[in-house]
């Protein structure tokens, strides 16, 4: 791939931009609030964008379409079971817990429910996870253009995080999150050619559905048994490790998404924000899966003749990773390759300072200022949120070599990551909904979810992972296993805080008013106009999302 | 104009218009051979950049 001067000319225009945005938005940084909380007066358009767009990283873009290359249109349960679902529940019965607590952060909002271990155990967890995604989505964006663009890896790196260090170190959460809308119109705008020239080049959807087999294009049917679909799970695991667990406990408790909706100017804009992005997310597909199942397509026989490959492995197998810079390569002439490119660097920055501002929230906040000084001023808090703002990008930049140096090391973070996260829902749900939850049995089921995701995955192999205690059970693929582990972590996390919930004391129901949905007054009437109530809202997108499911079923 | 650089979507307007810009002069000064992909992208990015610019926002809402 060999870029013209249109090309640079974009990229350095993206650059320029990000960095101009930085400096504007600094004017306005006057407190610690503003730098790492942007005192909740963000239009509900930008909040709603900046919720998705902090999850449209570079895992997601370049991982969705790959698995649209290698599962077919299954893929679109990510959204259409996954993410929606729990986007509409968090609009409608969480925000109002996570917003009307004045909890500066998810961490913060289990120390009012629970205690303090629970607060430090999700603090602690989440600020090393966010530094390591951070460095891994680096790493991921140098080796992308060291392959594709025969860029020095060095130099990407330290240029792709000085670029964003500048931009968040100027203006803070506010400043990542203009940056993220611009960064989400990038990527939609400049990959939607992409998918209009490439469905054309494949003559269509229904020549497509011609050319492969009919797992690989449609979204159930073949969902009955394990062995009929590439994805190899029944609808049962699929429905509720990945639509339930899996999707709840990040769309629901991740603070990088949340921490999008709780800077919302009032209550009623903080639940539209994740049901409002629900609309994009719903057709995210189109961008992000149809290349995928598309690219596939174009290496059947009858379509042989368009010349496009995925790239192979060095075992010769299909790199699927590669998916979409071979299709930019392919079908982007310069200037709108510079386009491509920049978008796929867009998803990159974002994701990493989606990471870097969530970061140095809970860091300054949750284990900073809960743990070590207290009682400082306004002034001595923002110095120490810039501070921690550049060392989030500094230990993202180590965290970026040391994958370089072990290939295994983003396999094996991400499933640190999957033990961490997937039982997190239950703590939240019985948190919220049931009074009698206690804080001892909060960080016992966290304890023991991640218990059982390990000893799941150390009992089952999937595509030679796993299994490291024993072969108990094959799984066909690397997902399905991902979703089986996420129920069972989930399960074990719900029933242990359950029972010590049980065997231990609950805090008084004064201490739990607002933070409890039995305990809590019912705010306001809800707004009579329909475009304005979060609860009429997300019953029109399930339908709509159920309705896409019945298309492509 | 300054004061508008405060306004996102006055921003990612100039963006797109920019782009828009680049890729209209790139193709009309070079030879595609993939055809006029890059007119149309350059087109819709003109007239998506001149509909954010041309959304005038509450001042306070920024």
């Amino acid at each position: 791939m060999k870029l013209t001067i249109a090309d640079y000319l974009i990229i350095i225009l993206y650059f320029a931009f990000v960095i101009a945005v930085g400096f504007v938005i600094k004017k306005k940084i006057k407190s610690s609030n503003d730098f790492l909380r942007s005192t909740r007066n963000i239009p509900l358009w930008i909040t709603s964008l900046a919720f998705i767009s902090a999850n449209l990283g570079a895992q997601e873009v370049l991982g969705m379409v790959a698995s649209g290359a290698k599962y077919g249109i299954m893929t679109v349960h990510f959204y259409w079971v996954g993410a929606i679902f729990a986007m509409v529940f968090l609009g409608v019965f969480m925000m109002p817990f996570y917003y009307g607590s004045r909890a500066r952060s998810v961490p913060e909002y289990l120390k009012l429910r629970f205690d303090e271990k629970t607060r430090g155990l999700n603090a602690v967890s989440f600020a090393v996870m966010t530094v390591f995604s951070s460095g891994i989505s680096l790493y991921a964006l140098a080796k992308l253009l060291q392959v594709i663009l025969k860029w020095d890896f060095d130099i990407s790196i330290w240029v792709a995080a000085g670029i964003v260090m500048i931009y968040t170190f100027l203006g803070g959460l506010t400043s990542a999150v203009y940056n993220e809308v611009l960064q989400f119109f990038l990527i939609v705008l400049g990959l939607s050619p992409l998918v209009i020239v490439a469905l054309h080049d494949a003559g269509g959807w229904e020549n497509i559905k011609a050319q492969l087999q009919p797992a690989l294009t449609h979204a159930w049917k073949y969902m009955g048994h394990a062995n009929t679909n590439p994805m190899g799970i029944n609808f049962m695991s699929l429905i509720f490790g990945l639509g339930f667990a899996m999707s709840f406990g990040y769309w629901c408790t991740d603070f990088l998404v949340v921490q999008r909706a709780m800077i919302a100017k009032d209550m009623n804009a903080a639940q539209r924000t994740p049901i409002v992005a629900a609309l994009p997310k719903m057709l995210m597909p189109l961008i992000v899966v149809l290349p995928g199942v598309i690219a596939i397509a174009l290496m059947t026989p009858a379509l042989h003749s368009k010349g496009y490959s995925i790239p192979v492995t060095e075992t010769g197998g299909l790199d699927y990773t590669m998916t979409l810079p071979s299709l930019i390569a392919h079908y982007y002439p310069s200037g709108l390759l510079g386009v491509g490119i920049t978008a796929l660097i867009a998803s990159f920055m974002s994701g990493m300072a989606g990471n870097v501002t969530a970061f140095n929230s809970v860091f300054t906040y949750d284990i900073y200022q809960s743990y070590f000084v207290r009682n400082k001023s306004d002034r001595h808090y923002l110095r120490v949120g810039k501070f921690v703002t550049i060392a989030g990008v500094l230990f993202s930049i180590v965290t970026a070599y040391i994958a370089r140096s072990f290939n295994n090391i983003n396999d094996f973070l991400q499933l640190v990551f999957s033990f961490v996260n997937g039982p997190l829902f239950a703590t939240f749900l019985l948190g919220m909904f049931w009074k009698r939850t206690t804080g001892h049995g909060a960080f016992a089921g966290l304890l023991a979810g991640t218990l059982a995701a390990a000893l799941t995955h150390g009992l089952t192999v999937a595509e030679g992972k796993g299994g490291w205690i024993t072969n108990l059970y094959e799984i066909r693929s690397g997902l399905g296993q991902a979703f089986i582990v996420a129920g069972v972590s989930w399960a074990a996390n719900f029933i242990t805080t359950i029972a010590v919930s049980l065997a231990t004391k609950p805090k008084k129901e004064e201490e739990l008013k607002g933070l409890v949905y039995s305990l809590t007054k019912k705010g306001a009437p809800l707004k009579t106009q329909w475009y304005l109530n979060p609860v009429i809202l997300g019953t029109v997108l399930l339908a709509i999302t159920i309705l896409l499911n019945i298309i492509f079923f | 104009m300054f004061k508008r650089l405060n306004e996102l979507n006055f921003v990612i307007g100039l963006f797109f218009t920019i782009a828009a810009f680049i890729l209209l002069i790139d193709y009309f000064t070079s030879n595609h051979v993939l055809g006029k992909i890059n007119l149309y992208t350059g087109i819709s990015f003109l007239i998506f950049g001149i509909l954010m610019i041309g959304i005038r926002t509450n001042k306070n809402a920024d």
